[in-house]
């Protein structure tokens, strides 16, 4: 069992398995959580993640910018360790933006069509 | 007429149709922040009742999360000689769960009430199909277009329903190369279908990445069908001319070729028609030019998410819902359409920030005709995830909608100072509305055999 400790919720916290999607797991302990397509597509369901490692490689919906701001997709993630979350649309002040104000690089595009970033040393990473 | 099935004989008959009394309009919770489900409003239209413009019931759906989106009739004018059907029932589908709400609008029009759901788990599990967007009727059948498969990749297909709203299976023998899908409409005397391009469910429902229209990840082209063999048969290439393409409509009248369709992206209108030769042929008629905005370092598009065509063929509507106008442009003339009429709400250009005494977040977005062409009704909410891109505010501010008077003799519109919904009032906190439609039958729903 893992601990999720919802920041922005008073810091209650919920014991989970991690072998099922956070969504049902927390929405069963009584957490009122928003959702849509539960299939990782449609970031309804998006919160942040605060601290902590999660699962979510089916999700499709994130780019990369959104990953590397924190955004987990509920429906498909699962906890691997202890996490702190911001859960609801209050935690979406960095989900969504005017795509015409505020470009993506091509690093921060969807996983399947972003470049790799060139790094100081050299590497790459994606 | 009273032998026969729901609708109309024509769509000049459809004219001289009672005028609309309720308006039955889409309205949603989903990405808002409120926890509570999406649900269909009746709006009363009569300016004679003491309820007018208001709110009148509000039929919520059993689940959160599904995004209401747009609907369509069980019957329409295309089963006029069928006297065992009749308009009776709404499908109401749920973009993001993929459940369909039949919607009993018969036994009391007023307050309808739910009859069925069709679950989404059940349409995936026996098409494959997800994400349904139109619904038209088909004679007595149904067919709705799914943009996704079960895991929300294009080009998904057409969900096929009977009379009685079971599953069939798949309407289409064949997507062919088609990439994606959207919007459709038929027009049976030529035995021809068109459909258009939004792009992949997994795509458009997390919100707009304008870099993945240049990785193709948005639709450029319109398709035509062979109705009959159910399989696409030509594909216009639109390019930069037509980037998204969303609603399609034909001209009314049953024996016309002529179609539109409106390039959200370019902000084009495209027509199509067929020519002396029976080949089919596409043209850009009208071209939206960018506009500058103060804070932008790019002119903002037009974004034309909706257009209409009167029931007599004679105008064509459409909004800009990023600039914030709609327009009326006569089109008896197909080729060379005339601007006849321009009214502003909202939109980001600021022309229109408060419109009858209410604040407008969102732009001019969905519209629905009166069968008579003299009253256009807008609303202001595109698709949650999108509003929150461009109009964050809308969450705090929620929809609305607005009345446009429309003058059908020399072209020419008007807001109406009397009628305005406010959904920012709702019981619940505001909501953002969307599609609306007629129980008599409107200008988005008819189809002639």
């Amino acid at each position: 069992m893992t601990t999720i400790t919802l920041a922005n919720r008073g810091n209650t916290t919920f014991e989970v398995t991690g072998r099922r999607p956070l969504l049902d797991e927390l929405r069963d302990q009584g957490v009122d959580l928003p959702f849509g397509c539960k299939y990782g597509g449609c970031i309804t369901c998006a919160a942040k993640l605060i601290e902590g490692e999660i699962d979510q490689r089916s999700q499709v919906a994130l780019n990369n910018r959104q990953i590397a701001d924190g955004y987990v997709i509920l429906c498909v993630a699962r906890a691997r360790t202890d996490c702190v979350l911001e859960i609801g649309t209050e935690s979406h002040d960095r989900l969504y933006r005017n795509p015409f104000l505020d470009p993506l690089e091509p690093h921060e595009l969807k996983a399947d069509i972003a470049t790799a970033k060139e790094t100081p040393d050299g590497l790459h990473e994606s | 007429m009273e032998c026969c099935g729901p609708g109309y004989a024509s769509p000049s008959e459809a004219m001289k149709a009672p005028r609309e009394e309720i308006l039955y309009t889409i309205a949603i919770y989903t990405g808002t922040g409120i926890q509570k489900p999406d649900y269909l409003c009746t709006i009363d239209a009569d300016p004679a009742s003491p309820t007018y413009a208001q709110v009148i019931h509000r039929l919520e759906m059993p689940n959160i999360g599904d995004e209401l989106h747009h609907m369509g009739w069980n019957a329409c004018s295309s089963c006029f000689d069928d006297g065992s059907m009749s308009r009776s029932y709404l499908l109401v589908p749920g973009v993001r769960s993929s459940n369909i709400y039949i919607v009993d609008t018969a036994t009391d029009p007023r307050a309808p009430r739910l009859h069925k759901t069709i679950q989404g788990a059940d349409i995936k599990s026996k098409t494959d199909l997800s994400a349904p967007h139109t619904v038209h009727c088909l004679g007595s059948e149904i067919i709705i277009s799914m943009l996704g498969n079960a895991k929300g990749e294009a080009p998904g297909g057409y969900l096929h329903l009977d009379r009685d709203f079971e599953i069939l299976g798949r309407w289409e023998n064949s997507m062919g190369d088609i990439p994606f899908g959207y919007d459709f409409w038929y027009q049976p005397r030529h035995n021809v279908m068109a459909s258009s391009e939004w792009a992949a469910p997994n795509t458009f429902m997390p919100g707009f990445d304008l870099e993945e229209v240049g990785h193709l990840k948005y639709g450029r082209r319109i398709h035509l069908w062979d109705f009959e063999k159910k399989e696409p048969k030509q594909t216009f290439y639109l390019g930069e001319d037509g980037l998204i393409p969303l609603e399609v409509r034909f001209h009314h009248d049953p024996d016309s070729t002529h179609g539109f369709c409106g390039a959200a992206l370019s902000s084009n209108i495209i027509h199509w028609w067929q020519d002396g030769s029976g080949d089919w042929q596409w043209e850009k008629i009208i071209d939206v030019d960018n506009e500058p905005h103060p804070e932008w370092p790019i002119p903002v598009p037009g974004v034309i998410t909706v257009i209409l065509l009167s029931m007599d063929d004679r105008f064509l509507y459409f909004c800009n819902w990023l600039h914030g106008d709609i327009r009326q442009y006569d089109i008896s003339d197909p080729h060379n359409p005339k601007l006849t009429g321009q009214v502003w709400m909202g939109g980001l250009l600021g022309k229109a920030p408060e419109v009858n005494g209410l604040q407008i977040t969102g732009g001019p977005q969905m519209i629905q005709l009166s069968l008579d062409g003299k009253r256009l009704y807008v609303t202001t909410s595109l698709f949650s995830t999108w509003d929150n891109q461009f109009y964050p505010e809308i969450r705090t501010n929620g929809g609305c909608m607005l009345m446009v008077n429309c003058d059908t003799e020399n072209g020419g519109m008007e807001i109406d100072p009397d009628f305005a919904v406010d959904f920012g009032k709702e019981p619940n906190g505001p909501s953002r509305c969307h599609e609306t439609r007629y129980p008599g039958g409107d200008c988005t729903s008819d189809i002639w055999l």
